[in-house]
């Protein structure tokens, strides 16, 4: 099998983290909610992975890392921390159903800055001018359809001079680009475990530079009393019992990133990402290629004469594991003119070797050469 | 011999002093506060016996002292004046 859907999840994992699985599984109750071993081998378990996350992420204080299921959840928190009914917010052309359908949800005023794919002097541009007045702002760190780098601290730069607080979407980019939480500066950072972390489903970080809104409420194991969630963090945000095997997992791949190096891992990546640009120049496909220095981790293509479902389910019967369609993120296909048909889309990870990545290019021109 | 306890806002902060204090070579524990010192319900604390005076010093300069400190005295606790 040949897995290319890492920006969904990533399926092959550093050894470690199904060891740190099994390891909780195997020894750890719930973390606070009492004194004994298995509760407190369970609370060091998470204190580990959000001092790791810390780490890797430049958070000065490791309280401020809060555990989520997901991204979505992470975003979800953000979104109605700071958004209120009605609410102006400023989200680039690039945003994925986790952030549009809850500010839809929200009614909020959105306007939306920047279509022009691989383009960050427009995206720039569009956020300058449709900032002020803004209640907040919301912008994917990179597309999870189109693998675009956002310039996200100048766009971070440019919410600070408005005073407008900043939710940055970094599930295509935690593990793979460099994240200062401190230079960002952002209100909120959110991403899943599960992709580029290498944590197991059922995980995902929310980096808080501000306190927060419970979206759930339940037992904290603290200030028991007390009909309120906590005003600190991470307790205020956590309600119920952690997903204490996952978390453990994930530190194992923020261990296993860490180790390597996000500069490996990209330069690993731009690799892939060059094999693709030049086996793929002459297929007839429509490959949505930028400037390297503003494209990571993922290729969208079109085939220009069959539709995007059939590629990939012909991919599929060969063992190869690609994406197609919308991939949740419609406002993006809107920006890159391909609403009306999707993209497949090829996503890498420090797993794909380059080999099978030729491998898949020959495919497609069979697939290709055979449908013509 | 003497048991002190540093009241903490969560088990994350008691984690992190109780790490802080060991990094330091003073030997700490996470535990469970009892009922009777938390207005507020279950709690945490950092537990220890010796150089107590020292840990309250650390864990101020680091801005991690945020509860309040007991001694221990037979079943009762006594606050002690920070």
């Amino acid at each position: 099998m040949i897995y290319l859907d890492n920006a969904a999840t990533t399926l092959i994992k550093p050894v470690s983290v199904e060891q740190a699985v099994l390891r909780a599984m195997r020894t750890m109750a719930s973390p606070g909610r009492g004194g004994h071993r298995p509760a407190m081998l369970a609370a060091e378990a998470v204190l580990d992975c959000r001092i790791a996350a810390a780490e890797l992420f430049h958070v000065a204080d490791p309280e401020r890392i809060v555990f989520t299921m997901n991204a979505t959840h992470a975003l979800n928190l953000a979104i109605h921390s700071l958004v209120g009914v009605g609410d102006r917010v400023v989200i680039s052309g690039f945003e994925h159903n986790s952030v549009t359908r809850p500010l839809h949800a929200l009614h909020a005023d959105i306007h939306v800055a920047g279509r022009a794919v691989f383009n960050p002097e427009d995206t720039l541009a569009a956020f300058q001018k449709k900032l002020p007045k803004a209640k907040a702002a919301v912008c994917t760190h990179v597309s999870n359809a189109f693998g675009y780098i956002l310039p996200i601290y100048e766009i971070a730069e440019l919410c600070r001079e408005y005073r407008v607080p900043l939710i940055v979407d970094a599930s295509q980019s935690a593990g793979i680009l460099p994240i200062d939480a401190q230079r960002m500066g952002a209100a909120f950072i959110a991403m899943p475990g599960h992709k580029a972390l290498f944590g197991p489903q059922g995980t995902g970080i929310l980096i808080c530079g501000e306190t927060g809104s419970p979206l759930l409420y339940g037992g904290s194991g603290s200030e028991s009393f007390l009909q309120r969630m906590p005003e600190y963090l991470p307790d205020r945000l956590e309600a119920g019992t952690h997903n204490v095997c996952g978390i453990a997992g994930l530190h194992a791949g923020i261990a296993y990133v860490q180790e390597r190096g996000t500069a490996a891992i990209l330069d690993h990546e731009k690799r892939l990402l060059g094999i693709m640009a030049r086996e793929l120049s002459d297929s007839g496909l429509d490959l949505f290629l930028g400037d390297p220095e503003h494209q990571c981790g993922v290729v969208s293509v079109r085939p220009g004469r069959m539709d995007c479902e059939g590629l990939a389910q012909q991919l599929a019967d060969r063992d190869i594991c690609v994406r197609s369609g919308l991939h949740c993120a419609p406002t993006a296909h809107q920006s890159a003119g391909t609403i009306e048909t999707g993209t497949v889309r090829f996503s890498f990870s420090p797993f794909v070797a380059e080999e099978q990545l030729r491998h898949t290019c020959e495919a497609l021109r069979e697939i290709l050469s055979s449908s013509s | 011999m003497t048991q002190y306890l540093i009241m903490c806002r969560s088990l994350t902060h008691a984690q992190r002093s109780a790490r802080l204090l060991e990094r330091r070579g003073i030997s700490a524990a996470v535990t469970k506060a009892p009922q009777g010192l938390s207005k507020r319900g279950c709690a945490y604390a950092v537990s220890l016996h010796k150089r107590f005076d020292e840990a309250v010093r650390i864990l101020r300069e680091h801005e991690m002292l945020t509860g309040k400190l007991y001694m221990r005295s037979g079943e009762t606790y006594i606050e002690v004046p920070t």
